[in-house]
């Protein structure tokens, strides 16, 4: 959703602008840092802390949750544990939470494949994931997800045998689910770094399965 | 006869369950803007002036129509002046002239 979405409303007064000229803030740019500079000037906020969320936001990317399912794949006592409250279990892995949720982790199974999905807006295990795709956050995954998530699914290529349970999990503003994904078959002699390196986002949204070739072709 | 419950029933963000589109594998780079208006909507959320809740229901509170047009940190943002009028933490005077001093800035620099 890049800029020129902006011309629809004619909100964007930089139409004149000639083409070599570099873009001018738009409309909601401006009002984005009127917004910030007044809330600094009442010293409700500091310009230090929108910087340092910034950074935060920047540390934080799907290579964090691949090493967390990595973790659970080879270590029983940590998935254990982190099954049995996500946050604990990643803060305890050295993840902090900069927002105020609660994280439970959804185990694939044999029998039990997990979706997470968020029906009203775009909740998402941001501190272990980073921030969603565009997709996520789009109308006919979060319309859809939750009334045929087979064909959902298949539209990422995955296809789930029907004596497979799907799962469809709605997140809330303050209750998060990052699914763990089934260690696939022939990587009994990866090393946790090896296995960190197969884990995508789209895995740990449930959307495909972990596979050697990454994500190429579903099972 | 107009069927004006569906308005009543659902809400413009409550979407779960209705027939959409394909899922076209979308994606873009925060432009710098939006990942600080992120940044905001967080630290907003941290001193509580601005919870994760409220910014959905001020998403929502902007209406079927700005919402379909306009992208997702532009909702956030108009949502977030909204909702820091109604709680007189702004007033719509203030940000009009903030908002002129910042165009003339950027003006400026450009």
């Amino acid at each position: 959703m890049p800029r020129q979405h902006h011309d629809h409303d004619g909100a964007d007064e930089h139409a004149h602008a000639g083409i070599s000229e570099p873009e001018r803030p738009g409309y909601y740019e401006i009002m984005e840092t009127a917004v910030r500079e007044l809330l600094i000037e009442k010293r409700l906020i500091s310009a230090d802390e929108i910087r340092r969320q910034i950074e935060v936001l920047d540390s934080r990317t799907p290579a964090l949750g691949a090493k967390v399912v990595a973790r659970a794949w080879v270590d029983p006592d940590f998935r254990a544990r982190l099954l049995a409250n996500g946050r604990a279990a990643c803060e305890e892995f050295g993840i902090s939470f900069y927002d105020d949720t609660s994280l439970i982790v959804l185990e694939n199974i044999d029998q039990v494949h997990n979706l997470i999905v968020c029906t009203l807006c775009s909740c998402y295990p941001r501190p272990v994931l980073g921030l969603p795709p565009d997709w996520y956050k789009l109308k006919p995954y979060r319309a859809r997800a939750v009334s045929e998530p087979r064909v959902v699914l298949a539209e990422f290529g995955t296809i789930i045998p029907n004596d497979v349970e799907v799962r469809v999990h709605d997140l809330t503003a303050v209750v998060r689910y990052l699914v763990l994904p089934k260690r696939p078959a022939g990587t009994e002699h990866y090393s946790e770094e090896e296995l960190a390196a197969l884990v995508t986002r789209d895995a740990m949204i449930g959307v495909i399965p972990v596979t050697i070739d990454k994500g190429t072709v579903a099972p | 006869m107009t069927r004006t419950e569906d308005l009543v029933r659902r809400l413009p963000n409550d979407i779960g369950g209705l027939p959409a589109e394909p899922i076209q594998q979308v994606d873009h780079q925060l432009e710098p803007w939006e990942k600080r208006c992120h940044a905001l909507a967080d630290v907003l959320d941290f001193h509580k002036i601005i919870n994760t809740e409220e910014k959905r229901c001020g998403v929502e509170a902007l209406g079927a129509e700005v919402i379909g047009k306009l992208t997702y940190y532009e909702r956030w943002i108009v949502a977030f002046t909204n909702i820091l009028f109604r709680k007189g933490i702004l007033t719509p005077t203030e940000l009009a002239l903030k908002m002129e001093e910042v165009d003339v800035r950027y003006s400026d620099q450009g």
